[in-house]
């Protein structure tokens, strides 16, 4: 017998997801026993449950480290990523407690699910092996699945949750086919094992194709998972039948988590075969940067518009890992943590918008937001600016600096279709602003107070124009936790 | 302390400006002229700890921006220059802000008003405190914010929304200039932090840059850029045509932003900037040039005009000409002295002028005005003692300073400052005939108000009084006190040396320990020295001058009634053009603006047949229709997506095998 | 020579079972198959000397999943026919690329090759098969080695379990349960009332 002696202290690194675990497990008890719901509670602990986890990866060690027979790997990459998620889920659960009460959808399994599909996410970024990536995914992906879907009376929500699911499990079916292809050639699932002998490969110039074939097929699950066009078809769909709490869970989170599980595969496991997914994810990106910009002119509902919009961002971060380079992963990095913000930010706008009690979500039912609610109507105009790049608002920085990434690297094509793309997104970012502010309006939206959204929107606000202030902070953060994933070139 | 300094304002402007309706106007009047007050304390114990214990020091808040070889820090740059600066800026605000108070009492808006001159003063204070030109760049930007929004504070008013359309655009060509210094200099010096540039100037004495294949001396370059930024900031002839326009703003913006601070930022720079000056003389000359000409040409249209708040615009126009010429001559310090002092007496008649206003039913047509000593005694008074400072009357701050001046200008023995010093003298002689026609057609003589207006005459209350009191103080000792400060030096004669020797503290008194290294002349160019060596009657004639514009005004407006106009119809011509302001609008208006229109029209029309037909339309027309394609994907069907799904999966495999298999 | 015999039986019934279970018209039929097929797949690894996970198979996959899917289909009334309908439109774009995507895998598995040091990476942490039987192995790897992969799988399972709650469970207002301890505590004074009317007066 060979069995390693368990040794408790191997827990410590995994000490957040543990935590969170537990924490789910423990408040979903809580929840069963709370009568009418209980949500107020349970969602207040959940956001309590996640900040000491998101203390616990901040306290914790960041130098990298193995554990669970090098199943489980915690470094600051993994760590600065988690960190993210935590503070998107953070938001997410803020934006969404008041809207829950009010679509009468408050039940305490969802603060649960999204504790469950954080954990989750945090194993995808601690991923060290296929085997545990895809036990992270799928548990993720779970609770997203169910959430997408939570509102089973409505038949749109139903459809989304439908469509998610099986699509999903269409790209996890290719997702354990690649990986199955690589164990096929490498004989091991852990991803040291896979980088040496893959390098060693590369090294001699043998390398098989079936290896190849299977990590396009596993770059093909990820893109889905991250909506990279063509693998996006799903998003405008989900985005616009979910409930918009979801849809803004969707939007913030998930993408975080699968671009720094695509970062971890491509500069880890894969790293050696640079040459062959730079052409998968040039082709990702630019796919993606041009269709979230094309179409996303045409749509009417905002959050749709939205799903359009985060197909394209999803383009411009995958520019950065085009790059290869260091620079290119901690652009693509800051690039997903302004993003991030900035969504939380619309996100807390468009759950603003009611009108008698009722949700709506045409971009025309923002008409005339400039005389009922000016201070909305600033922080999004604030909010669209920055998306569209324009300067000095954070998301300028967040575009310039994946360019700046790629142009270093030589992918000029790239560089000018992602501008022309930006340049055709930024049409719909404005005509919002142009709807709020110059368009009258039929009937003027709600007036409500929801302390927590407003607290989450106006952060959102003071980092998008504070971020030029103090950008060092962030861009020296990103650039430690990138140079983690590739120590050779720094 | 000096943290507190710097953000008290700004802690001020965020809460009145964020919370502005949860406080109410109340609250914002109490936090921001806490704020200040609190700010104006801490720059004079910062003026005691750094200037009088000499210890400059500069204070690293974060890092900025690093891209490559260019770093930029947020760092605050603590040292004797900038803590006159801070001392003048925090005490005038201060005084502002208060003032305020009574002066909008009426205006819903107060609340916003009052964040707007905090966050003024906060930009203004990162003007003064940085620490390297793209931080400066930030403060002086910032100040061009802040006041295009309070000279357009009263929206409503086309006349102010014009005013600070023009402010703003007039500003952004200086601005223009000042930009192309920073590159230039990161250019030559490759860094943009000053101590850096400073220790390094000397050495680049004979770089030159190639522009268009003309060689031009480097440093020359760069001054006449940082120049070009001053002349727009502080209205100088060429860019001063939006300071009087700028009077459309409430009285206590036009006090504090146009008379005592932002319009200094100039001279600031230059001062700022006097280790790179100093080895461009040519820059200087042309600097001392346009000073003087700006202090004449400002002072011939000060005699013209009716509107009260002009009359003190054009005046401020002049002092400010008598600064640049004094930085043209190297008398730096002579600048900064009047600078300060000119910021107590200036924020004093505007103040003064303001309460008039107030008292006046907001009449500020000096013709409409008249025979209103009686009811408003303490802001006669006050407006007196203002007007006797900036005629350089015996022993009022202004005659301190500008006797400096012209002293300076007079010793520096170049043509230029002789020239310089005529020019300031014909000045001095117009400023101080301003000044009492404007007393005595504001406070003397018949009514010439509608009784209405004279029934409502009143004083004004305690809040606004109080602030002028304080500047009025002074205007009167800021001279006499600290003339030692900024005009004596160990090397200067006679009883500066005597002094030095009584004790310790007494040789701070002292231009050299004052400014320690913050500012930097060149032995040989040193007119501040030389200026206590003019012959007695240089000293004199400003004086002279003064008590002959004064007499002639009493003479003009007080004695013989009737005689202005007899001047005027005398001197037609030259008063048709100092009244129209030397035609400075109507010859821009036809040079710059007239033209633009034209060829802003013509490329329009261009643009949107040719242009936008193939371009943005025919684009936009085509990314709708690529939208409309790429639509008819989306059909909500599952297996169509799958369908999509497996296409794009297998098209990539399909590459690989090729590639990897296919050859 | 039996093994081999009992190898190309076991797979070729799997395969066919397992096109019949796509292409019987009546769903019922196909659920079946589908348990024909998973009895196959695990003599298949009988054979293999997985008694372990052939046992597994029988018993999850045919005794709880099948059966479930037979319940399932039996009591939801689907029109498959009708569903099929759409389906044909679509077969010759799905018989393309599904025929594409066979050549190529055919091409890659023609042409695969290993590792060279996949001797070296597939080395097995389990002991041989012969010195300790598989489901001892299996437990042993499975609670040390991948008990991290366990456990979360367990979260997955967790997840699922809430899943199905969430989406399926309801309160049905209006429901009414039986409360003994309201019956037994009941008293007469909660139900009469005896009133004493005098004769004669009327109620």
């Amino acid at each position: 017998m060979t069995a390693a002696v368990w040794n408790w202290s191997e827990i410590i690194p995994a000490l957040p997801e543990v935590f969170l675990a537990v924490s789910a497990m423990v408040l979903l008890v809580l929840g069963a026993c709370q009568k009418n719901g209980g949500l107020k509670l349970i969602g207040t602990l959940s956001v309590a449950a996640l900040a000491v986890a998101m203390v616990l990866t901040l306290k914790a060690d960041w130098t990298p480290v193995t554990v669970f027979s090098g199943q489980f790997l915690s470094d600051g990459f993994s760590s600065y990523m988690k960190i993210l998620v935590l503070g998107g889920l953070i938001a997410t659960i803020m934006l969404s407690m008041r809207y829950l009460v009010q679509e009468n959808m408050g039940r305490f399994e969802y603060p649960v699910l999204i504790l469950l599909a954080g954990v989750g996410m945090m194993i995808m970024l601690s991923a060290n092996s296929f085997l545990s990536l895809y036990v992270g995914l799928e548990l993720q992906s779970l609770s997203l699945y169910v959430l997408a879907a939570i509102r089973r009376d409505d038949a749109k929500s139903s459809e989304a949750g439908l469509k998610y699911f099986v699509l999903g499990a269409l790209a996890s079916g290719m997702l354990l086919f690649g990986i199955s292809l690589v164990y096929g050639y490498v004989g091991a699932v852990g991803f040291d094992a896979v980088a040496d002998t893959l390098a060693a490969a590369t090294a001699e110039g043998t390398v098989a194709p079936g290896a190849i074939i299977g990590m396009v097929f596993i770059l093909v699950a990820i893109a889905f998972k991250v909506s990279a066009v063509p693998f996006h078809m799903w998003t405008p769909d989900v985005y616009e039948g979910a409930p918009t709490s979801v849809t803004a869970l969707f939007a913030i989170v998930p993408k975080v988590a699968a671009i720094g599980l695509l970062m971890r595969l491509l500069f880890d496991p894969f790293v050696s075969l640079m040459p062959d997914w730079q052409q998968v994810v040039w082709f990702l990106s630019a796919a993606s940067m041009a269709w979230g910009g094309f179409a996303g002119i045409v749509q009417g509902n905002i959050k749709r518009l939205f799903a359009y919009s985060s197909i394209g961002n999803i383009g411009f971060a995958l520019v950065g890992i085009v790059a290869g380079t260091a620079d290119g992963v901690a652009a693509s990095i800051l690039y997903m943590t302004i993003y991030m913000i900035m969504t939380a930010g619309t996100f807390g706008i468009i759950m603003m918008m009611r009108r008698n009690g009722v949700a709506v979500e045409r971009i025309t039912d923002l008409a005339g937001l400039s005389k009922t609610h000016p201070a909305c109507a600033y922080a999004m105009t604030a909010l669209m600016f920055s998306m569209s790049g324009i300067p000095p608002l954070a998301g300028f920085f967040g575009k310039l600096v994946v360019f700046q990434a790629l142009i270093a690297s030589g992918f000029y094509v790239l560089a000018v279709l992602g501008l022309v793309s930006s340049v055709v997104a930024a049409y719909y970012y404005l005509r919002i602003i142009k709807v709020m502010f110059f368009d009258e309006a039929e009937a003027p939206l709600d007036r409500e107070s929801a302390p927590m959204r407003t607290l989450v929107l106006t952060l959102s606000i003071i980092f998008i124009a504070g971020f030029v202030l103090v950008p060092e902070t962030l861009m020296h953060t990103s650039q430690e936790a990138a140079a983690v994933l590739l120590p050779a070139n720094d | 302390m000096e943290l507190v300094a710097v953000f008290a304002p700004l802690v001020g402007f965020l809460i009145a400006f964020l919370f502005g309706k949860q406080i109410g106007p109340r609250g914002a009047q109490f936090v921001t002229c806490t704020g200040m007050i609190l700010a104006a304390v801490m720059s004079c114990a910062l003026f005691y700890s750094v200037i009088l214990q000499n210890d400059p020091r500069v204070l690293h808040l974060a890092t900025w921006i690093a891209a490559g070889d260019f770093e930029v820090q947020w760092a605050l740059r603590i040292d004797q220059l900038t803590v006159i600066m801070m001392c003048v800026i925090n005490i005038v605000s201060a005084c502002v802000h208060v003032y305020s108070v009574g002066y909008m009492s009426h205006d819903p808006a107060r609340a916003r008003f009052m964040a707007y001159l905090s966050l003024f003063t906060f930009a203004m204070l990162m003007l003064v405190t940085a620490n390297n030109m793209v931080q400066l760049f930030f403060g002086w930007e910032g100040v061009g914010l802040a006041s295009y929004l309070l000279i357009g504070f009263w929206s409503h008013k086309p006349s102010a929304n014009a005013a600070a359309v023009k402010a703003f655009v007039v500003n952004r060509v200086g601005d223009f200039g000042l930009l192309m210094a920073i590159f230039t200099t990161f250019v030559v010096f490759g860094t943009v932090q000053f101590d850096a540039i400073f220790t390094m100037a000397p050495d680049k004495t004979v770089d030159t840059f190639n522009f268009f294949g003309f060689e031009i001396h480097a440093l020359t370059l760069i001054c006449l850029m940082l120049f070009v930024g001053a002349v727009g900031k502080s209205a100088q002839l060429g860019l001063h045509t939006w300071l009087p326009d700028a009077m459309e703003g409430p009285t206590p913006v036009s006090a504090l932003i146009h008379a005592a601070t932002m319009v200094t930022a100039g001279v600031f720079l230059i001062t700022r900037f006097s280790p790179l000056f100093e080895y461009a003389p040519f820059a200087r000359e042309i600097v001392c040039i346009v000073g003087a000409m700006t202090a004449l040409v400002a002072a011939t249209i000060g005699l013209t005009q009716f509107d009260i708040k002009r009359v003190i615009a054009y005046s401020t126009m002049s002092q400010l000409g008598y600064m640049f010429f004094a930085l043209g001559v190297s008398a730096y310090s002579a600048a900064m002295f009047h600078l300060m002092t000119h910021a107590f007496f200036k924020a004093l008649l505007f103040l003064g002028a303001g309460s008039v206003i107030h008292a006046m039913s907001n009449e500020q047509d000096m013709r409409r005005m008249g025979g209103i000593w009686k009811y408003i005694p303490t802001t006669y008074v006050l407006m007196w003692v203002g007007s006797l400072a900036l005629a350089g009357v015996p022993f009022f701050a202004g005659f301190y300073s500008k006797d400096l001046i012209l002293e300076a200008a007079f010793a520096s023995g170049s043509w230029f400052g002789q020239m310089a010093f005529w020019m300031g003298i014909a000045a001095a002689l117009m400023t101080a005939f301003y000044s009492w026609r404007l007393i005595l057609l504001t406070f003397h003589g018949k009514p010439r108000a509608s009784a209405e207006t004279m029934a409502h005459v009143h004083e004004s209350p305690n809040v606004m009084l109080i602030p002028l009191a304080v500047l009025a103080a002074g205007a009167i000792m800021a001279g006499s006190m600290f003339y030692g400060a900024f005009a004596n030096s160990a090397t200067s004669p006679g009883h500066t040396q005597d002094i030095k020797h009584v004790g310790d503290m007494v040789s701070i008194w002292d231009k050299d320990y004052f400014f320690g290294d913050s500012i930097k002349v060149l032995p040989e160019n040193d007119s501040v020295v030389a200026a206590h060596h003019v012959p007695k009657w240089v000293k004199l004639l400003p004086i002279l001058a003064g008590a002959l514009g004064i007499g002639f005004a009493f003479v003009v407006y007080m004695f013989r009634e009737g005689m202005a106009d007899k001047i005027v119809r005398a001197f037609k011509p030259l008063h048709t053009l100092f009244y129209n302001k030397w035609y400075f609008d109507e010859l821009y208006n036809f040079l710059f603006v007239k033209p633009c229109f034209v060829i802003g029209k013509l490329f329009w029309k261009g643009d949107k047949n040719v242009i936008d037909g193939l371009g943005p339309d025919g684009v936009s027309k085509l990314s709708r229709g690529i939208a409309g394609r790429l639509g008819v994907f989306q059909t909500g069907y599952m297996f169509h997506y799958a369908f999509v799904m497996m296409i794009g999966l297998i098209g990539l495999v399909s590459w690989f095998i090729y590639r990897t298999m296919g050859s | 020579m039996l093994e081999t015999i009992a190898f190309y039986l076991f797979a070729t019934v799997l395969t066919l079972s397992a096109l019949r279970v796509i292409t019987a018209r009546n769903p019922v039929h196909s659920v079946l198959f589908l348990i024909l097929a998973f009895f196959n797949a695990a003599g298949l690894f009988v054979l293999l000397g997985a008694e372990f996970v052939a046992m597994i198979l029988v018993i999850v996959y045919v005794g709880a999943v099948a059966v479930l899917f037979l319940f399932v289909v039996m009591m939801l009334d689907i029109n498959f026919v009708e569903m099929r309908k759409g389906a044909t439109r679509y077969m010759p774009l799905g018989v393309l690329l599904g025929g594409v995507l066979l050549t190529e895998l055919t091409m890659l598995f023609g042409a695969w090759k290993f590792s060279p040091q996949i001797a070296q990476n597939a080395a097995s942490p389990t002991p041989a098969i012969d010195s300790v039987e598989n489901t001892h192995a299996i437990g042993a790897i499975l609670y040390t080695d991948y008990v991290f992969i366990f456990q979360v799988s367990g979260l997955v399972l967790l997840v699922a379990m809430i899943g199905a709650i969430v989406l399926t469970h309801r309160v049905r207002a209006g429901v009414r349960h039986q409360k003994v301890s309201d019956q037994v505590n009941r008293k007469i004074s909660d139900s009469m009332d005896i009133q004493s009317i005098k004769p004669g007066s009327g109620a």
